[in-house]
C-alpha cells in the first residue's frame, strides 16, 4: 500500500484488527453473484410504474384511470391509499418528528411527486396503463428560491402538517426553526480586533449512489407482507409500513439486501417502497417497481443551504464569537430538516471554540425534489463555509492558517455536540496536531505560494481543510434522536459462528470491521464468522446505517455479544477439561492450521480444547446453545477528525482546475480494516471534489423540472481520468486510540468528505487569489472572476 | 415481433425468443437469470452493465438481444474457471477496490478488455481506459491499483510458463 502511511498504524498486538483482509463479499461481488434488490425477480411478480406530477405545484381536479384499468393493470390514486400524514423517516423521536407525507397525493409539491400507480404484467403495460391516466390539474406559481418562497402572500406548499401527533398550521412556507445564542456575540464584535462578515451559497448535489430506488413487494397468505427495497434500516422501514397500512409488525417482514451505494439517500423509507406495498396488497400478488437513473433523479437531494456567517478574533489569534445564520432550502417535503437545524448548530459549534454563539435556522419549503442527508449531513456545507473564514482571518490577522486553527479547534478535553444540542459529551481523542503537522510536511505547506501572485497560464495552489464527523448518534440522556443496535452471535455445533444483525453495510466495511472485532475478542479465526443476511423477523433493533455509526456503535454491540459468548464458551470449557479451577483460569487464541480457536491453560499448551470441541459437546450432551442476544446504546458519540492537503492547478484560459496532489489525514482512533479505510478518503475526497467545482441541479424556473431532465449526461460526476495520480494521493492515520470505541475505534464515512471543498475552495484561492462564495466553482465562475479581476 | 436467437454464453450455448426491440441488458437479466450487468442509467452513460460481445466491452442497456445472434457473450458470472478467479477478480479483493459493488462486474470486464489489449499499462492509460465506468464510493485509487496488480501478476505468471 504505497501511499497509506502505515506506519502511524498502531495495531501491534492486535491478530485481525487492523490486518489487511480480504472483503467477506468481496468474491460473491466479483462473480456478479451478490443480489441487490434490484436483483430481485419473484414468480408471478407484477411490475409496478409511478404516475408523478408533470408540475411543480399543483392541484388534482380530477382523475380518471378507466382506460389503464381497462388494460388490464391494477391502479391506485390518492383516493385508495391511507389518509394519513407521517415522516418517511423515523430517526427522529416521534414527538418531534414533523409529518407532511402521503403515500400519494392529489396535491404535489414538486415535479415527480407521486399521484397515482399501476401494476401489470410487464413493465412495457405498466408505461402504457400510467400514460392513459387522465387528469385535470389546477397549476399554481412555483416557488423555486427559498428567499422568494418565505414572503407574504406566496402559494402555499404545505397548509396542515403534523409534529408529532400535533396538527399544526404551516406560515409562510417555513418548514421549522431553530435559534440559540450563548454569551453575548454583538459584545465579542464590538471588543474583537478583526471582524469578518461573509454570505455563502452551497449547491443542491444529487447523490447519484450507482443504484436507483427499487422496492419489491409480496403480500403473504395471513395478510402480511414481505419486501425486498433499497433502503439503510431495515427495521424502520418495517415499522413505516406498518404505521401506515395498520398491519402488526409480526406481519411486516423487510429483507436486509446489499445496496448499490446511499450516501443517506435511504435513510429516509423511499415513498416507492409504499407504493410498491400498497400496489401488492391491492393486487395480491408481488409487485416490483424499478426506478429509472431519471426518475431517481427526482427522488432526493442534498440540502441546499444560504449561510451569512459572522465572525470575530483578537489579534493573537483567539477566536471572541461566531454568529451564524443558516437559511436551508428543502424542497416539497421534510424528511429530516428539525434534526438538521439542530445538527448544523452542532457542526459548527464543534469546529472552533467561538465562546460567544448566536444561530437562527430556517428550514423553508420551496417546489423542489426533497433534500435529505447526503454523507456529511449538512456538515460538508457549513465546513465549507467555516474553512473559507477561518483562511481569511488567518490571512488578516498575518497568523498561518495551521497555527490558527491548531489554537481554536474543538479537540481533546472539549465540549463536544456532534449531532446537535441533544448530545453532548467529552472529545477524548483527538490526532488533530499529528494530522496537520504531518499532513503540512507532505504536501510543502511551508513552500506554499503566496496568494495572487502567481503569473501564467496555469497556477497552482495548496489549501487545507479541516473537519471532523461523529461516530454515530449516541449519548448520555436519550434526547431527540434514536440511536441504538443489537445484533445475535451464536456459535454454531462444529464452531463457527454465525453473526446476526439489522445494522446495514453500503460498501464501506462496517461488517467486515464487526466480524475481526468478533474473531479479535473470542479468539476464533476471522474465516469462521459468517455475516448472515438477515430480515426484521429474526433480528433485533438496528436504528439506521448513518451518522458515521456502522464501525463505532456496531462494532461495540459485536465485542459485546462475543464477549458474552466466550463467557458461556468458557464455562462448559472448564467443565470439559476436568481439573481447571474457572473460566478466568482459560485463554482463547485462534489457530489457524487447525482452522479453530483453541480454548489453553496459560503455561500448560496440551490442557486446552478447540471451540468446535466445545460446541459440539455442549450440543450432544443436551447442555443447550451458546449463543448471545444484545441490545447496545452508546453513550458517546466522538469527533472523527480529518485533515486535507489539497494542491489544484487552475488554468486562467480555460477555467478548470485540476486535483494534483491530496494529502488525506484521519484520525479514526484504531484502523480497523486499512484498505476499506483509506478507500473511504479516496471516495470521500472524490464526492468532496464534485461538491467544490462540479456538481449542482439547477431548475427551470418556467416548467420547475431539473435542468438536466434527470439525464446524469448533464449531471456529471467525476470520473477516474479526472483525478490524480495513485502516489499522488496520500491517506495518514492519526495513531490515536478512543478509549470508548470498540478496541479504540471511531467513525469515519462521513468525516472523509466534510473538510474536502474547504480545502479545495482555499487552494483555488491559493493559486488565483480569488474567493468564491458560491458552490460548486465552476469554470465559468472562474473566468468571469478572473475577468472582473482583470487577472492575466 | 421477435425470433429465436442463438449465442454462446459464459461458454454455454443458448438459444433464445427475444422480441426485436429487446434490450441485451433486460433479457440476460430477466430471461436467463445472469445479474451481473447492472442497470445504472439505461443510456450508455454509466458503465455498470458492460458485458463482453466477441471479446469487446459493449454497454448491454443500448445493445439490442438481436444484434448478439451468432455472437459470443461473457459476463462477470463467467470469468471465474472451476472455483478459481480470474486474476482481475482477485485483484479487485487483494486491492481493496470493492464498496458497494454495484459497477465491479462492468469495471473488471472493462479491465479483462484493457490488459488484453496492453499487457504493460501506465496509470494514465488506464485511467482513460474505464473513464466510461462511473464509480461513487472507491474515488477509483483502489481500483486503478488493482488493474496494475492484475498487470504485474499475469506478466509474472507469462514469465513462469516460458
Amino acid at each position: 500500500m504505497g501511499s497509506v502511511a502505515s506506519s502511524s498504524l498502531k495495531q501491534e498486538g492486535f491478530r485481525y484488527i487492523g490486518k489487511r483482509t480480504p472483503r467477506k463479499d468481496g468474491v460473491a461481488k466479483v462473480t456478479g453473484q451478490m443480489r441487490y434488490a434490484y436483483d430481485i425477480y419473484l414468480p408471478g411478480m407484477l411490475y409496478g410504474r409511478i404516475l408523478k406530477s408533470p408540475y411543480p405545484h399543483a392541484r388534482i381536479k380530477s382523475i380518471d384511470v378507466s382506460e389503464a384499468e381497462k388494460m388490464g393493470a391494477v391502479v391506485i390514486t390518492f383516493k385508495d391509499v391511507p389518509k394519513k400524514k407521517f415522516n418517511i423517516r423515523l430517526v427522529s423521536a416521534d414527538r418531534v418528528n414533523y409529518k407532511d407525507w402521503e403515500v400519494l397525493t392529489d396535491h404535489p409539491k414538486y415535479v415527480g411527486d407521486y399521484v397515482a400507480a399501476v401494476a401489470a404484467e410487464t413493465e412495457e403495460l405498466a408505461q402504457k396503463a400510467v400514460e392513459a391516466i387522465k387528469i385535470e390539474w389546477e397549476v399554481f406559481e412555483p416557488l423555486l428560491d427559498p428567499f422568494e418562497s418565505m414572503k407574504d402572500g406566496r402559494p402555499k406548499i404545505h397548509d396542515k402538517i403534523l409534529f408529532g401527533s400535533k396538527e399544526i398550521t404551516v406560515k409562510n412556507n417555513v418548514a421549522c426553526r431553530l435559534d440559540y445564542s450563548e454569551g453575548d456575540v454583538e459584545k465579542a464584535f464590538k471588543e474583537a480586533d478583526v471582524v469578518i462578515e461573509r454570505t455563502f451559497k452551497t449547491n443542491r448535489r444529487y447523490h447519484m449512489q450507482l443504484e436507483p430506488k427499487v422496492a419489491v413487494a409480496k403480500p403473504e397468505p395471513d395478510g402480511g407482507i414481505t419486501v425486498w427495497t433499497t433502503t439503510q434500516t431495515i427495521h424502520n422501514t418495517r415499522i413505516l409500513i406498518s404505521q401506515v397500512f395498520d398491519i402488526p409488525m409480526s406481519k411486516v417482514n423487510v429483507k436486509k439486501l446489499p445496496i448499490g451505494g446511499s450516501f443517506g439517500s435511504s435513510i429516509q423509507t423511499n415513498l416507492v417502497t409504499l407504493v410498491a406495498v400498497a400496489l401488492a396488497l391491492k393486487a395480491g400478488r408481488p409487485v416490483k417497481i424499478a426506478l429509472s437513473r431519471e426518475e431517481d433523479m427526482y427522488e432526493h437531494s442534498s440540502y441546499q443551504m444560504y449561510f451569512r456567517l459572522k465572525v470575530a478574533a483578537r489579534k493573537d489569534g483567539t477566536i471572541l464569537a461566531g454568529e451564524l445564520e443558516n437559511i436551508m432550502d428543502i424542497g416539497g417535503h421534510q424528511i429530516q430538516a428539525y434534526p438538521l437545524l439542530g445538527c448544523l448548530l452542532g457542526w459548527f459549534v464543534s469546529l472552533y471554540k467561538w465562546k460567544n454563539i448566536k444561530y437562527k435556522g430556517i428550514a423553508v419549503y420551496t417546489n423542489k425534489v426533497p433534500a435529505c442527508a447526503f454523507r456529511g449531513y449538512g456538515n460538508p456545507q457549513i465546513t465549507w463555509a467555516v474553512e473559507s473564514v477561518i483562511d481569511e482571518l488567518a490571512e488578516a490577522l498575518g497568523i498561518d492558517p495551521i497555527e490558527l486553527r491548531l489554537k481554536n479547534y474543538v479537540g481533546r478535553g472539549d465540549l463536544f455536540w456532534g449531532q446537535g444540542p441533544t448530545v453532548k459529551s467529552i472529545v477524548k481523542s483527538d490526532g488533530v496536531p499529528e494530522l496537520l503537522k504531518k499532513g503540512a510536511e507532505l504536501i510543502g505547506w511551508y513552500n506554499r505560494p503566496r496568494s495572487g501572485e502567481q503569473k501564467g497560464r496555469f497556477r497552482r495552489g495548496i489549501g487545507l481543510g479541516r473537519g471532523f464527523h461523529t461516530s454515530g448518534a449516541g449519548g448520555r440522556i436519550s434526547g431527540e434522536v434514536i440511536d441504538f443496535t443489537g445484533c445475535i452471535l451464536k456459535i454454531n455445533e462444529d464452531g463457527s459462528v454465525d453473526y446476526i444483525t439489522a445494522l446495514q453495510d453500503h460498501g464501506g466495511g462496517s461488517l467486515d470491521a464487526h466480524a475481526k472485532i468478533i474473531a479479535e475478542e473470542l479468539g476464533v479465526p476471522l474465516e469462521k464468522i459468517n455475516i448472515i443476511w438477515a430480515d426484521t423477523q429474526t433480528t433485533v433493533y438496528d436504528v439506521c446505517t448513518h451518522a458515521s455509526r456502522g464501525t463505532y456503535v456496531g462494532g461495540e454491540a459485536a465485542r459485546r455479544a462475543a464477549r458474552e459468548v466466550k463467557k458461556k464458551l468458557l464455562e462448559y470449557a472448564v467443565r470439559l477439561l476436568g481439573d481447571v479451577v474457572n473460566p478466568e483460569a482459560l485463554s482463547i487464541k485462534p489457530d489457524e492450521e487447525l482452522g479453530q480457536g483453541v480454548i489453553y491453560v496459560e503455561g500448560m499448551p496440551d490442557k486446552k480444547i478447540t471451540v468446535g470441541e466445545v460446541a459440539r459437546e455442549a450440543w450432544q450432551r443436551n447442555w443447550g446453545s451458546i449463543a448471545a442476544v444484545v441490545s447496545y446504546r452508546a453513550t458517546n458519540s466522538p469527533p472523527a477528525y480529518t485533515v486535507y492537503f489539497v494542491e489544484v492547478e487552475v488554468d486562467t484560459e480555460t477555467g478548470r482546475v485540476r486535483p494534483v496532489r491530496v494529502v488525506a489525514g484521519a484520525d479514526v482512533g484504531t484502523v480497523i480494516n486499512p484498505d476499506l479505510a483509506a478507500g473511504q478518503l479516496h471516495g470521500g475526497f472524490v464526492q468532496g471534489w464534485g461538491m467544490a467545482v462540479l456538481e449542482d441541479t439547477p431548475y427551470d424556473p418556467e416548467t420547475g423540472e431539473l435542468m438536466c431532465r434527470g439525464f446524469i449526461t448533464d449531471y456529471k460526476i467525476t470520473t477516474a481520468q479526472d483525478l490524480p495520480k495513485i502516489d499522488d494521493f496520500t491517506v495518514i492515520f492519526a495513531s490515536t486510540h478512543e478509549p470508548t470505541g470498540p478496541f479504540g475505534a471511531k467513525g469515519l464515512g462521513e468525516a472523509a468528505l466534510n473538510p474536502v471543498a474547504g480545502a479545495v475552495a482555499n487552494a483555488i484561492y491559493n493559486a488565483i487569489g480569488v474567493r468564491f462564495y458560491e458552490l460548486p466553482i465552476t469554470p465559468e465562475k472562474i473566468l468571469k472572476a478572473l475577468k472582473e479581476r482583470g487577472v492575466k | 415481433m421477435g425470433k429465436v436467437i442463438r449465442f454462446r454464453l459464459n461458454g454455454r450455448p443458448v438459444s433464445i425468443y427475444v422480441e426485436n426491440n429487446e434490450l441485451l441488458l433486460n433479457v440476460l437479466r430477466e430471461k436467463l437469470g445472469v445479474m451481473s450487468p447492472k442497470y445504472g442509467c439505461g443510456i450508455g452513460e454509466c458503465g455498470a452493465c458492460t458485458v463482453l460481445l466477441d471479446g469487446e466491452p459493449v454497454l448491454s442497456c443500448l445493445t439490442l438481444a438481436v444484434e448478439v445472434d451468432g455472437k459470443d457473450v461473457v459476463t462477470a458470472e463467467g470469468l471465474a474457471r472451476d472455483s478459481d478467479l480470474d486474476v482481475v477478480q482477485r485483484a479487485f479483493i487483494e486491492e481493496g477496490a470493492i464498496q458497494c459493488g454495484y459497477c465491479i462486474p462492468g469495471f473488471i470486464l472493462v479491465a479483462k478488455k484493457l490488459l488484453e489489449e496492453n499487457p504493460e499499462p501506465d496509470e494514465d492509460f488506464i485511467r482513460e481506459y474505464i473513464r466510461g465506468n462511473l464509480c461513487r464510493c472507491t474515488g477509483y485509487v483502489n481500483i486503478v491499483r488493482a488493474i496494475k496488480r492484475a498487470a504485474e501478476e499475469l506478466k509474472f505468471h507469462v514469465g513462469k510458463n516460458k
